[in-house]
């Protein structure tokens, strides 16, 4: 790491769409 | 309160004043000062981060929200993660290779002098306004719970933040965040776990979730489409990535907690983190109101939850109808309690037809709370005429200081505290860093030495403090002023971000075109507030793309012009 970041970025991206996608299934299951 | 959570919560909170001024002492440079000497790891930039972006409000209003509302507010988050993508990508490395104070003085590198101090001018309009309210808000219910006088309680905040803030400047700040998170997050998982063993014995972690399921509270996503309702993904997407993109790169109060990043890639992964962790986050803290909503399915939830403020309406003739009132709501609570145990006895039977049943009985009861619960507010208000009947931020303090035991309360107390003083740290710091970098060296004084500037920022820094305490002192008398300036955020930040975006991707735009377009969307902005009733969220998008578009049609007028004169 001195003064392939890009596996960082899609990491952030698809731990957010993991997240909406369980929260989609929460969300439909009590509908 | 006894004594043992009076011990604990002066404590917590000297050891962090004690600390954070001692672990800071000596910076004799302007670069010590404001910058911290870049020698923050990847995990402080990002516990900093996030210490800055929750206020006290965050962890009183946010268990509220859920209590009364569910879990939609989440998706407000939603874009934070790909702000975080996006300023590491540009804002990050190109702050760092410029060597740069703040965010503003980038502008004078890429536009001129004028667009700088305008860009600088507009964030101590607004972080100079908000960060008096960021200290009176938690003022204001600490003050009801504890029974202290408001003005006392907001000094009290004020001056324990500017002892360590104006002693040590950024390092301070971020010595000290460390620890107020981790306070933080330490008891409000306590208050939780609290809220879920005191439920009835046998109930389970995975019924609890069912009961709040049922009962309509795991709304997290909402999928229809609509920009002026903030409770949607495409809201939270949208609307979302730009804010936190216009928080995170262009106001100071964050920009200042990665610039002091050892590297840019210390400074990049505390942005991604902040972006991992930050919706998980308030995931929790939304989820503990969800617990305290099922605690009191089971144990008789008050009236109204500002304890203090019914106090004073119980001192005026209107006392016999709250407690008639009082009363019947009392006895419904039996009949709810009947009917969660039978939800609960529904869920461990597996029988949808009897779950529905008894949800529709349970949700029945609601709505007859709800009315009473309106009626006592009614009461209230006609009791004590301009009081503030909402009481979903009363909530979750009150639950603390009802149900958790002596010794917790004294640490969600100290947890109240910590996080007010945590994020106006960050906020009087980077007021003290614009005014000094952006404004008195620039404009005012260039030629002192390391020395003077440092002694200038101390002055600065308490400066502002005693500005934020004044404002706050201000604000106790008018609710409009506080409604203004929550909401002043979204008044400036839409042109900043059109300044910045154009400043990082679009060359063809000037110095004198951007000035001309950030001024007239500012303009627009304003008329927007004062004459239309557009949703306060759509106010980034309208402001950044309207400097945007008339930069380039300005620069367009210009590029012509000046080739008419050449011919």
């Amino acid at each position: 790491m001195e003064e392939r970041w890009r596996s960082w970025y899609w990491l952030v991206m698809i731990v957010l769409a993991v997240q909406i996608v369980i929260y989609l299934f929460i969300t439909n299951s009590f509908q | 309160m006894n004594s043992i959570d009076w011990f604990i919560l002066f404590t917590t909170l000297i050891l962090i004043v004690v600390y954070g001024t001692w672990k800071s002492r000596g910076s004799v440079n302007i670069d010590g000062y404001l910058l911290g000497n870049k020698s923050l790891p990847w995990w402080n930039v990002c516990l900093s981060i996030m210490a800055t972006q929750a206020s006290a409000i965050t962890f009183l209003s946010t268990p509220g929200q859920a209590y009364e509302d569910g879990m939609r507010f989440l998706q407000f988050y939603f874009g934070l993660p790909l702000a975080m993508v996006i300023l590491s990508i540009t804002a990050v490395p190109l702050y760092h290779r410029l060597k740069v104070y703040t965010a503003y003085e980038y502008l004078e590198t890429r536009f001129d002098l004028k667009t700088r101090s305008l860009a600088a001018l507009f964030f101590l309009m607004l972080r100079g306004l908000s960060v008096g309210i960021t200290i009176y808000a938690p003022a204001l219910i600490l003050s009801a719970i504890l029974d202290w006088n408001i003005n006392l309680t907001t000094i009290f905040i004020g001056s324990l933040v500017m002892i360590y803030t104006v002693s040590g400047g950024t390092k301070a700040v971020s010595m000290t965040q460390k620890y107020q998170l981790t306070i933080i997050m330490m008891g409000m998982i306590i208050a939780g776990l609290t809220a879920f063993y005191k439920l009835p014995n046998d109930i389970t972690f995975t019924e609890a979730f069912q009961v709040a399921g049922e009962m309509g509270k795991l709304n997290l996503i909402n999928l229809s489409f609509d920009l002026s309702d903030r409770y949607n993904i495409w809201s939270g997407l949208i609307g979302g990535l730009f804010l936190f993109l216009s928080y995170f790169g262009a106001d100071q109060s964050q920009v200042g907690r990665y610039l002091g990043g050892k590297s840019v890639s210390e400074s990049r992964l505390g942005l991604l983190f902040n972006g991992l962790l930050k919706v998980p986050m308030q995931f929790v803290i939304l989820y503990i109101g969800i617990l305290v909503f099922v605690f009191y399915q089971f144990y008789q939830a008050p009236v109204f939850h500002n304890q203090s403020l019914k106090g004073k309406a119980m001192q005026t003739e209107f006392a016999a109808a709250i407690t008639s009132l009082e009363t019947e709501y009392d006895n419904l609570f039996v009949k709810k309690k009947k009917a969660a145990e039978n939800l609960i006895g529904a869920i461990r039977k597996d029988d949808r037809a009897l779950i529905d049943q008894s949800r529709e009985s349970m949700e029945a009861i609601q709505n007859t709370e709800k009315g009473i619960r309106s009626q006592v507010k009614e009461k209230i208000s006609a009791a004590i005429p301009g009081a503030n009947t909402l009481d979903k931020d009363y909530v979750f303090i009150t639950f603390v200081m009802t149900y958790l035991p002596h010794g917790l309360i004294g640490l969600l107390l100290a947890v109240v505290f910590s996080a007010a003083m945590a994020s106006t740290s960050s906020e009087l710091n980077a007021l003290a860093s614009t005014t000094t970098v952006d404004i008195y060296k620039r404009s005012v004084n260039a030629n002192g030495n390391e020395y003077h500037y440092v002694k200038a920022s101390k002055w600065f820094t308490a400066g502002w403090a005693v500005f934020g305490m004044l404002f706050a002192s201000i604000a106790n008398q008018a609710e409009n002023l506080i409604q203004f300036v929550n909401i002043i955020g979204s008044i400036f930040y839409g042109t900043l971000l059109g300044i910045f975006l154009s400043a990082f991707y679009l060359k063809y735009i000037k110095s004198n075109a951007i000035f001309i377009a950030g001024i007239v969307a500012e303009a627009v902005i304003v008329y927007c507030y004062f004459f239309t009733k557009v949703a306060f969220l759509l106010y980034n998008i309208i402001g950044c793309l309207v400097v945007v578009a008339l930069g380039f049609i300005i620069q367009f007028v210009e590029n012509k012009i000046i080739k008419k004169a050449s011919r």
